[in-house]
């Protein structure tokens, strides 16, 4: 029986968690160092995009 | 998790609960093969699909995820609890490139050859904005929605050329290390990318 309850509580639980694991916000950006920078220079090839200027960052305050 | 382990998840909500939440993706390597998967999997598949249904309080993605387990119970012709036209995806038409791209990216298990659902005609109909959200999630080091727009990017036409995305996957896989949910989309987007390329170059051939 109390293996019963626990189930239910258990699968009560995962429902209300489903929704944020299938709806999660964006991660917060981070941004690249200058080893990685190598590293697209050094598989970028004919990829020009991702050695593009960076994005700007959004201004604080 | 594929190839007998997702039947041994039969009795296990917490396992049942992460087949939900993978979504079509467990049946993928049957989806991307002609296979049909083995029947304990599939059970277990059908099992999430009607364990973990949609409320009415359920966000957009998690209805469409959803709708696409039910959509590959369709494909790989199992008895599925509703096929066919999916949920409304306007939503999904309004949204700036990034937030597109955010939104597709949840959605990456939908991408898959031969997709037809309104979040896939949303992705065909803006390839270029997918592209500048797979670029700006590189930039992020937001490896996992830069998977998930490489995989749409997979799938759809009208991709710029000069956006490098054989080796950008590449790059993703490489920074994004032994995360599985990156490699799983950058592979079955590579896997993708290989077979459209033989389709090709028989279709050159007979021509």
């Amino acid at each position: 029986m109390a293996t019963e309850t626990n189930a239910r509580e258990i699968t009560r639980d995962l429902d209300v968690e489903m929704d944020a694991f299938l709806s999660p916000s964006e991660a917060e950006g981070t941004y690249r160092d200058s080893r990685e920078c190598a590293a697209l220079l050094l598989i970028g090839g004919a990829g020009g995009l991702l050695l593009s200027p960076p994005t700007p960052r959004p201004k604080k305050g | 998790m594929v190839g007998g382990t997702v039947g041994t998840l039969a009795d296990d909500q917490l396992g049942l609960a992460a087949v939900r939440v993978l979504g079509a993706d467990v049946l993928l390597p049957s989806v991307l093969t002609r296979r049909r998967p083995l029947p304990d999997d599939l059970a277990v598949f059908q099992r999430a699909v009607l364990t973990f249904a949609p409320g009415a309080t359920s966000s957009e993605t998690t209805v469409w995820s959803h709708w696409g387990m039910t959509q590959t119970l369709h494909r790989l012709d199992a008895p599925a609890t509703g096929p066919g036209a999916g949920p409304d995806a306007s939503w999904l038409e309004a949204l700036e490139w990034p937030k597109l791209t955010h939104q597709l990216s949840i959605l990456a298990a939908l991408a898959v050859p031969g997709a037809d659902s309104a979040v896939a005609q949303v992705a065909a109909d803006r390839p270029v904005d997918v592209a500048r959200g797979f670029v700006r999630a590189v930039r992020r080091r937001d490896w996992l929605q830069a998977a998930g727009a490489g995989r749409w990017l997979s799938v759809i036409d009208g991709v710029p050329e000069t956006l490098g995305l054989d080796t950008g996957l590449e790059f993703v896989a490489q920074m994004a290390g032994a995360d599985a949910r990156v490699g799983l989309h950058v592979h079955a987007a590579q896997h993708i990318r290989a077979e459209s390329a033989v389709n090709a170059v028989s279709a050159g051939g007979r021509g």
